[in-house]
Parts: structure tokens; sequence; C-alpha cells
């Protein structure tokens, strides 16, 4: 698993490659910490290399997402799997994160 | 580690150590191969084989190395048995909470479950909660 984050149209976009799991989670955790802890008002999350997503991985996400709105931050997910994606229609975590096709079109109307 | 019984069942029984639990849904997934199952019933499978191991070693049996977990599964015509049991004191499976209601929904936990019982077609505990039968319908 890796963490790659870059800045676009003064945005911050994380790509997660692998799998977020119980194993990558606290990894994860980490790399988010350190944009947290600058409170990063706006991250779209890009998904489009996981595999992936267990139980604890949907945790992380939460986790995230809680910790970002703290200080009024907001996340975006993108380019999900149709698998991947069905573990948050089943959950109903659809209604908690916004969850975007497309980078591109995240970055453009994330206002 | 593996044992084949004369009923054609396999069991594995491994230590409480989150470490074993890929090594579990690994093993079964080799083991169906030869199914040539689509990469939906893959995710299904090692998903929600992984969660209950975890829950068994975990919340069952409390993370203590001393006690195990007992994997058995077998096929019985398109149907894929997986029962998981610890040797803790069990929980009650009724009253596992809804994460899908509002006032759960920011929660970290209690997804597990909930996600085993959608991603299986049939799911059933015993009454002591310390042993869980996974069952998954292969077309």
């Amino acid at each position: 698993m890796a963490v790659k984050i870059e800045e676009k149209n003064n945005l911050t976009v994380c790509y997660i490659d692998g799998e977020i799991d119980i194993n990558t989670s606290p990894d994860i955790k980490k790399a988010f910490e350190k944009l947290i802890a600058k409170k990063v008002p706006k991250i779209v999350i890009n998904l489009a290399k996981v595999t992936y997503v267990d139980s604890s991985g949907l945790a992380t996400l939460v986790e995230i997402l809680k910790n970002m709105r703290t200080y009024g931050g907001r996340m975006r997910l993108t380019n999900m799997a149709h698998k991947i994606k069905s573990l948050f229609e089943i959950t109903k975590l659809e209604k908690l994160f916004e969850i975007i096709e497309d980078e591109a079109e995240a970055i453009t109307t994330f206002i | 580690m593996n044992r084949r019984s004369d009923t054609g069942k396999l069991s594995l029984k491994i230590p409480s150590d989150i470490r074993y639990v890929k090594e579990v849904s690994s093993g079964i997934l080799k083991w169906l191969k030869p199914r040539n199952l689509d990469d939906s019933a893959i995710f299904d499978i090692r998903l929600c084989v992984e969660e209950v191991v975890r829950n068994a070693i975990v919340h069952g049996n409390n993370n203590d190395k001393g006690l195990k977990v007992l994997i058995i599964y077998w096929l019985e015509g398109d149907h894929l048995i997986v029962e998981v049991e610890d040797e803790g004191g069990g929980f009650d499976s009724g009253k596992v909470s809804d994460p899908t209601i509002d006032e759960n929904r920011m929660k970290l936990g209690g997804r597990g479950v909930y996600l085993v019982r959608h991603l299986m077609d049939e799911v059933k505990f015993n009454d002591k909660g310390n042993k869980v039968r996974l069952v998954k319908y292969l077309k």
C-alpha cells in the first residue's frame, strides 16, 4: 500500500494504491494525520488503484473524515471500483461521504 | 496446519493472532481456484472469511494466544460452507447494532458482521455465539 499526495488546482489530491484493511490502516492514518494537523480544508482521495477494503478500512476512512470535520474540512472520494462502491452502499456510508465518479469532476466542482 | 477429514471437509486450527487471518482466506481461495470464481465472489469470500476469523480472534478469544480458532470448510454441490469457532464465551448475535442508522453511521466499528450478512447467502451463529456458519452459493 502507498499513499501519494499531490497539489492540484489548490486542492490536495491523495492517491491510495493497494489495499485498505486492518494491515494497512495504521499507515494510511499516519499519512493523513499530517494533512489533518495542517488543517487542509479540502481533500480528494482517488481510490482507482484500491483493490480491497474491509470493515477496518471503512472505519479508517470514517475516522479521517471525522477528524477533518472537527475543523470544518471536507473530503471527496473518487474513482472507486464498483465492488468497493458497493460496500459503501451496503453500509450506507454513501450518505456520509461525498462520492464522485471521477477525479477531474471532483476537483472542478469542489467549491 | 490443514487437515482433510473422511467427509472431505478441510480444517485449520490457528492461534489467536491476527497475522494468521490472511493465511486462512488465502488458503480457502487457493483451494477454490479450480472453480474459476469471478472477482466479485472472490472478494466476498475473502472479506467475509477475514472478518469472521478476525472477530473470533479479537472479540471471541480476546487476543489470548493460548486460545485457538477452528476453521472448517467444504463444498456441498455449489455451496461453499465455512464454519469458524472460537474458544471464548460467545456473544449475542441478535444484539449487533445496525451501523446504517444515522446515530451509528459515524461510529468506527460495527460494520464487519453487517457486511458478512449482506455478502454471504446464509449466516448462522450458534446459540452461544462462538461459532458462525457462512454459506456462499457459487453460481
